[in-house]
């Protein structure tokens, strides 16, 4: 198949995250919505469910969620709380709600309330301290309890086999999707901006099988490029999220190439494996205590800035002139760690801009006159 | 023959124009009240052509900036950001120009300027605060025109703080102070402060250097100006063009547009 019709298909999917919903339903499927961040979704794959990724929306306004949210609250958290009380996540079977941040914290509850005796909510508490054994023990505990309810919802029990192919799928999505992110850097004249979010976006809303065997075959085609003598300019995306093609699209506008990302939604998700053999459990407990460099994990070597020094050397080896930094409004986490990340952008030299956001924009004419301005000074 | 360039300015609250000759002569000007969207830019368009005896066909080349650029498809031959255009009209009227301040209609923008060129740039969020519409806000509620705000500023012999930079905030702050009868010059006054100070957070951010140059419509509020040199420790330069700068910006790069492309042909 074509690139073009590749790149076509994963956007068709993205922007219709619900007509994937009706299908898998149509299908027999069980469906399970997964929150940001770091959920299990090898569990909910092991137990013969779909897992769909909920990062907010670009298309809704919150309204019905005020009743039981701060104003302060991201759109990310609220927007999903509006689409499950305003009906578009009815045919959800189950809801996993980590509760990395203090925004997710206190919604994990606000979900639970409001979807009492019409959804199940499975609350998931990482450690904070992932890394010693007793980090990984209250990890797997935690993640015993998610498969233990995911049992109740499939009516399947998770065993270590179903769970070791799960990990195996989700490996090779996560290195399919690596690997894209490399080639899109490479061969943006043919993967614009717009397009390659589409790509890593499909990914929440696939059967991560049917996900990797079209980016495996679109990645086999992107190889298959003569190198690209890209004449625009090249940068390296920061944030939360930034998947709104109307924002994305001032990128391509001003031939501005995203030549690798710090993205959560994007690159901050599929950066560590799970171990194939051995205890699964410890394994994806194991996955999770090996995430670094992620403004959400503690980092016990913080006060040496490595997170800001990772994002430095990822600009630096990706051949990117400058940083973009999506910040999203309210959200503490991303606040906090800027000025650390300031301090190394400009001790390295590397020019950046912070351009706030948020789910609820619809008129990037803003952030389109800095984006034009920062093309300009790069 | 001379070389005729126009740079157009379309802003969220006023449409410029500039006409150039050659790059170096300021052939005709215009301005009109309204911005991105109405019928300004048009009729700014048709006056500068008007004023200097022209038509669309004498333009070498035509360049659009500002928040309304990509309404000008059809006629302009480019566009570019009003940032760029801003650190350009500036450094053309002010050669030793480090630091261009421009507070537009909707936002708050510092650029840092080296040898006429823009090298780093702040611009303030999506709110209002510190922006000619907060003034507007402002003036609407004390009941005075927004271009007599700097002269009655100027008459105040009181400090009276206006603390939140918040324009909903800062509107019921005046309001209470006009309730408690103190003195709208005084008011005023403090109003300007607020205005500079967080226009003074903004450039801190990218660092200030000598020159420092205030452009855009705020540039003609004297109460503004003043409070911002305070602010900032630094003598603050304007010109009469300072609403014009980016219509500037925008016809010198037109010149230079037109020059590259005739020199690789
Ligand atoms: S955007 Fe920030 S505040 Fe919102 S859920 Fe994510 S980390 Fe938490």
């Amino acid at each position: 198949m074509s690139i073009e019709v590749l790149l076509n298909e994963f956007a068709e999917i993205s922007e219709h995250p619900h007509r994937q919903i009706e299908k898998f339903k149509a299908e027999g499927k069980k469906v399970i919505g997964v929150l940001p961040y770091y959920a299990p979704e090898e569990l909910v794959y092991a137990a013969g469910m779909v897992p769909m990724g909920i990062w907010g929306s670009n298309k809704k306004t919150i309204s019905h969620a005020k009743e039981y949210c701060a104003t302060f609250y991201c759109t990310i958290a609220q927007l999903a709380l509006e689409m499950l009380l305003d009906g578009t996540l009815d045919d959800l079977d189950g809801l996993i709600t980590p509760t990395i941040c203090d925004t997710l914290r206190p919604m994990s509850q606000n979900f639970r309330v409001a979807m009492e005796g019409k959804l199940p909510c499975i609350f998931l508490a990482h450690p904070q301290q992932r890394k010693p054994t007793f980090g990984l023990q209250f990890t797997m505990d935690q993640y015993q309890h998610v498969k233990g309810e995911l049992e109740k919802i499939s009516g399947n029990t998770i065993t270590d086999e179903a769970l070791r192919t799960a990990i195996k799928v989700y490996n090779r999505n996560r290195a399919a999707r690596r690997e894209f992110v490399v080639l899109a850097g490479q061969h943006p004249d043919v993967v614009s901006a717009v397009k390659r979010s589409a790509v890593l976006r499909a990914a929440y809303f696939m059967i991560k099988d049917d996900h990797t065997a079209k980016l495996e075959a679109l990645n086999a085609e992107l190889r298959a490029l003569p190198p690209c003598d890209w004449k625009g300019k090249k940068i390296v995306t920061s944030g939360i999220i930034c998947d709104n093609p109307k924002l994305l699209q001032i990128f391509d506008d001003n031939k501005i190439a995203i030549a690798a990302d710090d993205v959560a939604h994007e690159s901050r998700m599929i950066r560590v494996d799970a171990a194939e053999t051995g205890d699964p459990m410890m394994a994806l407990a194991q996955q999770f205590a090996d995430q670094d460099y992620d403004i959400l994990l503690y980092d016990e070597h913080s006060s040496e800035n490595r997170r800001a020094d990772f994002v430095v050397k990822k600009i630096k080896d990706s051949g990117a002139q400058g940083l973009v930094l999506f910040m999203q409004q309210f959200c503490d986490p991303e606040e906090m760690e800027y000025p650390y990340l300031k301090k190394a952008l400009d001790a390295a030299g590397i020019p950046h801009i912070k351009l706030g956001v948020d789910q609820q924009m619809r008129d990037f004419g803003q952030a389109s006159t800095a984006i034009q301005a920062f093309a300009d000074v790069l | 023959m001379s070389i005729y360039t126009l740079g157009i300015d379309i802003g969220s609250t006023a449409s410029k124009c500039i006409m150039l000759s050659d790059g170096k002569e300021i052939v005709a000007k215009s301005l009109i009240d309204v911005g991105a969207g109405t019928s300004g830019p048009q009729r700014a368009i048709d006056q500068v052509l008007e004023e200097a005896g022209k038509t669309r066909e004498d333009m070498s080349f035509i360049l659009a900036t500002g928040y309304g650029r990509n309404s000008l498809e059809e006629f302009a031959d480019d566009q570019m950001s009003e940032l760029s255009c801003h650190a350009k009209g500036a450094a053309f009227l002010f050669p030793e120009v480090r630091t261009v301040i421009d507070i537009g209609g909707q936002d708050v923008k510092v650029m840092r300027v080296e040898n006429g060129i823009m090298t780093n740039f702040q611009m303030n969020d999506k709110c209002a605060a510190g922006t000619g519409r907060f003034l507007d806000v402002m003036a609407r509620v004390l009941e005075v025109d927004v271009e007599d705000l700097g002269a009655l500023g100027a008459q105040s012999t009181k400090y009276v703080g206006i603390s939140s930079t918040c324009t909903v905030f800062a509107e019921s702050e005046v309001i209470s102070q006009l309730s408690k009868g103190t003195d709208k010059r005084d008011i005023i006054n403090g109003i300007h402060q607020s205005v500079a100070g967080r226009v003074a957070g903004l450039a801190h951010r990218i660092g200030i250097q000598d020159q420092v140059v205030m452009t855009g419509g705020v540039a003609q509020n004297t109460g503004v100006v003043g409070a911002l040199q305070n602010a900032l420790g630094h003598e603050v330069h304007t010109s009469p063009l300072t609403q014009y700068n980016g219509a500037l910006g925008a016809a010198l790069f037109a010149y230079q547009k037109y020059k590259k492309a005739h020199k690789d042909k």
